[in-house]
C-alpha cells in the first residue's frame, strides 16, 4: 500500500528553485534513503512534506489524505514525524520530559494518562539506548546523545512514516553500527522510514531504495545498487573528472 | 543515584509544602501580627494585588513572550468595572469578572495583532497596543468621562448572609482579606495550569518552538489560550483595583507603571516558576513603600530598576529560579 505520494511538487525561494518536479511515492514498511550533494534539496523536501514549508506547486498525499497545506502539529498528529539535521532537543526539561512531550501531543488519543505516558516514554528511551539519562536535563547530552533523543521523542509521537535527517552525520564506525541496529528496530515497530543521508554510510546499508537529488531535481531512483552506479549521481557526488575517467576505462 | 534523586526531591517537596504553608499563616495572621494599623495593611493589600498582577503576567511569560502591554488589561478591568457599577448600578460581584471577560476580550485583539510576533517584536507591539484602549478610554467622554477619571466608585463587595452582613468595603481588614482570597486562588490556578499539559506545552513552545510544532503542538493556539488567560486575571486585578481604590483615571491605570510592575515582579522573582513572581512582588513592593519611600520620596521606584538589572545580570532565571536549582 502506498503510504506517502509526491505528486510534481515545485518549491522555490525567490527565483531560486529548491525542488523542482519531484515525483515519488513510498510504500508502507519501506526504507528509503534521500541521497545527494550539499544543496541538493533533501532538507527542503523534509520541510515540505512536514508542513513546515508549503510547496509552490504540487501535491502531498498521505495515506490518500492531502496534507499539503496543512500545519506542521496537524501533520505530526496524522502521523508523519521527524528528526533535526541539528538536533533540537527542549533544552531545560529532563530527557525523559522531552520523550513525554512527544507522547503527550503526538498522534493518539486526546486522553492521555501520565503514568502510562511515563512508561512508554521509558521504553522509548531504552531502545535508542540513553534510558540511564533520563533525568539529566537534555541540553548537558552530547551530540551523539541528542540525535538519540531526538528520534525517542519522534518515536514517541506514534508516527507511520518518520523522517530521519543526517542520523548519523559524524558518527563514527560504532555508532554508525548502532544507528543501523537501531533503525532495523523502529522498522520492526511498523514504521516506515526515510532517511537523509548526505555521507551514505548508512542507506547503502538500510535502505530498500533510494532516491537521488541534484540541484532539486530527481536524478535517479531504485535499488542501492543500481542507483550508486547511475553515471547522474556519480556526476553529482564526484564531479565530472571522474566520471570521464571511468568512461575511459 | 536515581533513587536518591527521588528521595531528595521528596524532601524538596516536603520542605516546600511547609514554607507554603508558612506563608498562608504569616499573611492570614497578618491583621492581627500589625495589630490592624491602618498603613502596614494597605501596603500589603497592595502588595497581594501586585503578586496577583505579577501571576497573571506570568500566565503568558510561561509561554516565553514579554508582555510590554498589561495595562490595557489592567485598565479596560478597572474602567469596564467601575462604569458598569456607576452607570448600570450591578454589584461589582458582578461586575469584577466581567471585567474580566472584557480584558478577554482586548486581549483576543491582541493576540490576534500581536502574537504573530516573537520576542522584542512582540514586546513593543504590546507597548504599542496600549495606546487603543488609553486613547478610546481618554476620547469618549459620554461613556468613560473622559481624561477626568471616575470618582465614587464603588468599594471592594460585601456579603449577606442570613442577614448577616459582613460589607467588604467598610474596612481595609475586610479589602485585605478578599484581596488575599484572589490571589490565594489565583496562586492555584497558576500552579494547576503550569503543570498540566497547557504548561508542558508552552514550556516546550518557549525552548524550541520549532520542535514543539513537529512533535504535535498547536503552537498558535496554546500562545493564544496563555493570553487569553493572563488578560482575563490582569483584568480582574485591575478591577479590585479600582474598587480599593474607588478613584481612577486613565494615566493612572493604562500607563506604563502597570505594564512594567508585572513584569519586573515576573522576571526578578523567575518568569518560568510559579511562585517567583508572587514572591517577588511581596519583597520588592513593602521594601519599596516601608523604606526606599521615605528615603527618596521622589525617585524611589529606582529600586525596581536597580533590581531589574541585577537579575537580569546576576540571575537570568530571577531568584526563585536560582533557589530552586540550587536545591
Amino acid at each position: 500500500m502506498i503510504l506517502l505520494q509526491l505528486k510534481s511538487l515545485n518549491k522555490t525561494f525567490n527565483n531560486f528553485c529548491a525542488l523542482t518536479n519531484i515525483d515519488f511515492s513510498v510504500s508502507e514498511g519501506e526504507i528509503i534513503g534521500l541521497v545527494g550533494p550539499n544543496g541538493a534539496g533533501k532538507t527542503t523536501l523534509f520541510n515540505l512534506i512536514c508542513g513546515r514549508y508549503k510547496p509552490s506547486s504540487g501535491n502531498i498525499l498521505f495515506k490518500e489524505i492531502d496534507i499539503t497545506n496543512l500545519k506542521p502539529h496537524a501533520i505530526c498528529r496524522l502521523g508523519i514525524s521527524r528528526t533535526f539535521q541539528s538536533s533540537r532537543p527542549f533544552p531545560h526539561m529532563s530527557v525523559l520530559q522531552n520523550v513525554m512531550v512527544g507522547q503527550v501531543f503526538g498522534k493518539g488519543s486526546s486522553f492521555h494518562n501520565r503514568p502510562k505516558d511515563r512508561q512508554a516514554a521509558i521504553e522509548l528511551l531504552d531502545i535508542v539506548g540513553i534510558v540511564h539519562k533520563a533525568g539529566t536535563p537534555a541540553g548537558r547530552l552530547t551530540l551523539s546523545e541528542q540525535r538519540r533523543l531526538d528520534l525517542a521523542r519522534a518515536l514517541a509521537t506514534r508516527p507511520k512514516l518518520l523522517l530521519l535527517d543526517e542520523v548519523a552525520a559524524g558518527f563514527s564506525p560504532v555508532l554508525v553500527k548502532q544507528a543501523i541496529e537501531l533503525i532495523n528496530r523502529v522498522r520492526k515497530r511498523g514504521v516506515t522510514l526515510l532517511i537523509i543521508d548526505h555521507f551514505l554510510n548508512l542507506s547503502l546499508k538500510v535502505s530498500d531504495r533510494l532516491l537521488a537529488l541534484d540541484h532539486g531535481e530527481k536524478i535517479a531512483e531504485g535499488s542501492p545498487h543500481v542507483v550508486m552506479r547511475n553515471p547522474e549521481v556519480l556526476r553529482a557526488y564526484l564531479g565530472l573528472r571522474y566520471q570521464d575517467e571511468n568512461d575511459e576505462r | 543515584m536515581n533513587f536518591l534523586a527521588e528521595k531528595n526531591r521528596r524532601n524538596g517537596k516536603k520542605t516546600h509544602g511547609i514554607g507554603l504553608f508558612l506563608g498562608f499563616l504569616l499573611f492570614f495572621t497578618l491583621p492581627l501580627l500589625v495589630q490592624s494599623n491602618h498603613y502596614i495593611l494597605q501596603v500589603f493589600t497592595h502588595a497581594l494585588l501586585l503578586a496577583s498582577l505579577a501571576l497573571a503576567w506570568n500566565l503568558l511569560g510561561a509561554s516565553g513572550s514579554i508582555s510590554l502591554g498589561h495595562a490595557a488589561f489592567f485598565g479596560a478591568g478597572a474602567y469596564g468595572s467601575a462604569l458598569l457599577g456607576l452607570d448600570l448600578g450591578l454589584s461589582s460581584w458582578v461586575t469584577i469578572p466581567l471585567a474580566g471577560l472584557i480584558a478577554t476580550g482586548l486581549g483576543l485583539i491582541m493576540g490576534l495583532i500581536c502574537l504573530r510576533l516573537r520576542g522584542a517584536y512582540f514586546a513593543l507591539a504590546t507597548l504599542a497596543f496600549v495606546e487603543i484602549p488609553w486613547v478610546i478610554t481618554d476620547n469618549w467622554d459620554a461613556v468613560t468621562r473622559g481624561s477626568l477619571g471616575l470618582v465614587g466608585i464603588s468599594g471592594l463587595p460585601s456579603f449577606n448572609i442570613h442577614g448577616f452582613r459582613i460589607d467588604f468595603g467598610s474596612g481595609i481588614i475586610v479589602s485585605y482579606y478578599l484581596v488575599f482570597a484572589y490571589f490565594v486562588i489565583l496562586l492555584g490556578i497558576v500552579a494547576v495550569v503550569f503543570r498540566s499539559n497547557i504548561g508542558l506545552a508552552l514550556q516546550a513552545i518557549r525552548e524550541e518552538e520549532v520542535a514543539a510544532e513537529a512533535v504535535g503542538i498547536h503552537v498558535n493556539r496554546y500562545r493564544m489560550l496563555s493570553l487569553l488567560l493572563s488578560a482575563f486575571f490582569t483584568g480582574v486585578c485591575g478591577a479590585c483595583y479600582a474598587h480599593l481604590v474607588r478613584y481612577i483615571e486613565p494615566g493612572l491605570v493604562y500607563g506604563l507603571h502597570f505594564s512594567a510592575v508585572p513584569m519586573i515582579f515576573a522576571i526578578c522573582g523567575g518568569r518560568f516558576t510559579i511562585l517567583g513572581p508572587a514572591v517577588a512582588a511581596m519583597v520588592l513592593y513593602p521594601m519599596d513603600q516601608f523604606v526606599f519611600h521615605p528615603l527618596l520620596p521622589a525617585g524611589h521606584e529606582f529600586l525596581y530598576g536597580a533590581v531589574l538589572i541585577l537579575t537580569v545580570l546576576f540571575m537570568p532565571n530571577g531568584f526563585w529560579g536560582k533557589l530552586r536549582n540550587a536545591s
